[in-house]
């Protein structure tokens, strides 16, 4: 920034350090708020079904399992681990266990044994990527195949089922109209997002995706900062997986392909950089409201599997061209 | 040459950026065969300015004529072809390739349309030994030093025949060595008629290559002159618009006892055997030439490099330092040389950069005590007059100078014994230098032990109380104030005279 002048008098410090135009400033602000105000119009327009409370909640229902992973998934981009493909695996995880130890050692401890190994798996990336310096792509690729491997070997490769039926009916409970499983979806969102903007660990995570080598510089235990990323989104992919399991009552070992593809979408969509450095849970979030919401209104209109998917690869490559592009306008340092 | 006698002519350029106007009708005029430099502090628009000159940027109005002709450079490519080459401050290099590919990147001799790389090799080997550059073509760019990379640079700029070099402080990673020996070059490129245009915070090395002297301040020209008749104060005086009455004001403070000590310590390859100990309220300098060890050895003290021999001790006790975590604990602050690689995090506000070191302690069951934090960062604001005073301004935005004094004070929030400062005015301007120089002597008149390292042999002279040499990884005997002199510390650097 050696184009900004510093001597200066404190009256003109302010405008003269701005970084944009207003129209910059309220794009790179307000822009996903316009485009789900905009969808939100659309749809009340184009279809009479989407403007009501039970179409809201089914898109919360749909959007809480994934939401999950979402926040998982905000740590891993914004401390620079680029994406947590062992997804699908920790899923299948939390989904298969949540239900196959539930004969053995009960509803709760099976629940929270799922969890548990899920975020166990996020430890193994988040090793291999933080202390050994693996690409985070590639070892959450080997992590979540091995995971994947092990699980569908442990249920022989077939679909289990659950056996307690009252589980499934505490998943699919309402408190004041909303699902549990939105509401649990809802206190994870709050808590990720009060330790990312709040807590050291979130300054942390955030520092050190903005300069590693500062951060490591400045006394931030920046190895195991990384590796965290990964066991929260392994955590939270296992919470995500045991409520899908409870929810269908039937898990399958690829139950959980598709949802890393869908959380990565929405956290880039939300303007959450994919370099790291920079973005929020609240972000991430209204990155995948929005994406939701788009998908909501084109299969209302009957729009074809095929251009729905080309639509939201669309969103994706101009979400991240987007980022490229805000980054350059901010002196290419941000 | 040419029959003109004029390399560039820019009038009346003035460029403005939302919100900012960073050039305000400034005329440049540079002739061939001589050394133009242009100084001003870091925001007085010479990188802009040269942006302009080497087509980055369009100016908003101006015109630039080169040798006598009107030009309009829409690209880096359009001035490349008019002849102007830019040697960067930031190396323009490929790590990966050899040093004769680098020098003709983009440009490789052919021979039935493939590279001719004995051709290519042969034309590097004698342009490099043209400039006097003892280089093997043949050898991997990042192999080599810093300083020969810059050699490289230039070489590449030389080797396009150009009319007009720009070089933005092509001496900031150059020891007084090796700066000599690029003024060789310099001389010899003058005398073939080449027009050098050379951007350097480095007064002294500016009246000793000079022809002209172009001065900026605040986006506008102050005065263009002969170097000869020009005084490195009058610079100032110009650059600063007040008189900055000494440039290294020397604190005299109290020196108590030791607080760091380093007993024979070495990482097996880049130092070996140093041994030092800095005392409170002193200011201990660590000089040499550039590649002698002086950073390697810095970031071992605190932990982010593995020693293999040695010992560390704090107040009389060894302290096993193995992570910047530990050093923290122990008492050792370490503002890095690479403000942007090491200094800051650039995408958080200043107040989150300070606070960085010791979030722990301002936390409460995880959770960060926003008005602790707020206080801190406040507090070395006002203390250390951070402009601008906002502490939730993100810290990329701040110039080079206020940056560094955020670092320092992020360093002083871990309320350390031991300070190192690496190179700590490096890139920033006169003005923001002299705070900083005053900032450190108050910490040592507090009881503050400091370790500075740096290349400027004034600053050493000026600033430091005792001086540790460093060559080869060696360290040479602290030398006291008394018995400094450039001469001497050239002499240790250099090997002319023992440790």
């Amino acid at each position: 920034m050696t184009d900004v002048p510093i001597q200066m008098q404190q009256g003109t410090a302010n405008e003269r350090f701005r970084s944009g135009s207003p129209l910059f400033d309220l794009l790179s602000r307000g822009g996903l708020a316009i485009a789900i105000l905009a969808v939100l119009i659309y749809g009340s327009l184009a279809s009479p079904v989407f403007f009501t409370a039970g179409n809201f909640v089914n898109v919360l229902t749909s959007m809480a399992i994934v939401g999950i992973v979402v926040v998982g998934m905000t740590f891993v981009l914004v401390v620079g681990g680029l994406a947590d493909l062992s997804v699908p695996a920790t899923i299948a995880c939390g989904a298969i266990l949540s239900l196959a130890l539930q004969p053995v050692i009960g509803p709760v401890p099976a629940f929270a044994a799922a969890i548990a190994l899920a975020g166990f798996c996020g430890l193994m990336s988040g090793l291999l990527i933080g202390y050994v310096g693996i690409n985070p792509i590639v070892a959450t690729l080997g992590v979540g195949t091995i995971v994947l491997g092990i699980v569908q070997a442990a249920v022989g490769g077939v679909i289990v089922y659950g056996t307690n039926p009252d589980t499934a009916a505490l998943v699919k409970s309402r408190l004041f109209g909303i699902p549990a499983i939105v509401l649990i979806f809802m206190a994870v969102a709050v808590v990720g997002h009060f330790a990312l903007s709040r807590s050291y660990w979130g300054r942390w995570t955030i520092a050190t995706g903005g300069n590693y080598a500062a951060a490591e510089a400045s006394a931030v235990p920046v190895r195991a900062v990384k590796a965290g990323a990964f066991v929260i989104t392994g955590l939270c992919a296992g919470l995500s997986g045991a409520l899908l399991g409870l929810t269908l009552q039937s898990a399958r070992p690829l139950v959980g392909t598709g949802y890393e593809f869908s959380a990565i979408t929405a956290v880039v969509v939300g303007g959450v950089s994919i370099m790291g450095g920079f973005g929020s849970v609240p972000r991430a979030i209204a990155g995948l409201v929005f994406v939701q919401l788009l998908t909501n209104v084109m299969v209302l209109q009957g729009v074809r599997t095929p251009v729905q998917g080309f639509a939201l690869g669309l969103l994706i490559a101009i979400a991240v061209a987007l980022d490229v592009a805000l980054r350059r306008r901010a002196g290419g340092a941000l | 040459m040419s029959a003109v006698a004029t390399a560039l002519r820019m009038r009346g350029i003035s460029k403005t950026f939302p919100g900012v106007k960073a050039l305000s009708n400034v005329n440049l005029t540079v002739d061939f065969g001589r050394v133009h430099a242009i100084v001003g502090e870091n925001g007085a628009g010479k990188s802009t300015l040269m942006k302009v000159l080497s087509g980055t940027y369009l100016p908003t109005t101006g015109t630039t004529d080169i040798a006598g002709v009107e030009v309009r450079m829409r690209k880096p490519a359009d001035a490349q072809r008019l002849g102007i080459r830019m040697v960067h401050q930031e190396l323009n290099l490929v790590p990966d390739l050899t040093v004769a590919e680098n020098v003709y990147l983009g440009r490789m001799p052919r021979k039935w349309g493939l590279a001719d790389k004995a051709k290519m090799v042969r034309d590097a080997a004698a342009i490099l030994d043209e400039l006097g550059a003892a280089i093997d073509p043949k050898a991997r760019l990042g192999d080599l030093s810093i300083s020969q990379q810059q050699l490289v640079e230039i070489a590449k700029a030389y080797a396009a025949g150009p009319r007009i070099i720009v070089l933005d402080e092509p001496t900031s990673s150059l020891s007084e060595h090796e700066t000599a020996a690029l003024f060789r070059i310099l001389r010899k490129m003058k005398q073939e008629g080449i027009a050098i245009v050379y951007i350097s915070h480095r007064l002294k090395e500016v009246l000793e290559i000079a022809d002209d002297v172009t001065i900026l301040r605040d986006g506008s020209m102050i005065d263009t002159r002969p170097a000869d008749g020009i005084t490195a104060a009058e610079m100032i005086r110009l650059m600063v618009g007040r008189e900055v009455t000494n440039v290294f004001p020397k604190t005299p403070s109290e020196i108590g006892a030791p607080v760091l000590k380093v007993a024979g310590l070495g990482d097996g390859y880049n130092f070996r055997d140093v041994s030092f100990e800095v005392r409170a309220g002193e200011i201990l300098g660590l000089t040499g030439l550039v590649g002698a060890g002086r950073t390697e050895l810095a970031r071992a003290v605190f932990g982010l490099a593995r020693v293999t021999e040695g010992r560390v001790e704090i107040g009389g006790k060894p302290v096993a330092i193995n992570s910047p975590a530990a050093a923290v604990r122990a008492g050792i602050a370490y503002v890095p040389e690479d403000r942007k690689d090491d200094g800051i995090v650039p995408s958080l506000s200043v107040r989150e950069n300070i606070s960085l070191p010791v979030l722990r302690k301002l936390s409460r069951f995880g959770r960060v005590s926003m008005s602790a934090d707020r206080k801190l960062a406040e507090s070395y604001t006002k203390d250390f007059s951070i402009v601008p005073p906002d502490p939730e301004r993100r810290i990329s935005l701040l110039s080079g100078g206020n940056q560094q004094k955020a670092v320092i004070s992020k360093w002083l929030s871990t309320n350390p014994s031991v300070l190192i400062l690496d190179e700590p005015t490096r890139g920033v301007d006169v003005g923001a230098k002299a705070e900083i120089h005053r900032i450190i002597g108050e910490l040592v008149a507090g009881g503050m032990a400091v370790v500075m390292i740096s290349s400027e042999l004034s600053e050493v002279l000026g600033v430091c109380d005792r001086v540790v040499v460093m060559r080869d990884g060696h360290a040479s005997a602290p030398v006291e104030r008394a018995a400094l002199s450039e001469a001497r510390i050239m002499a240790l650097a250099t090997g002319e005279e023992a440790a």
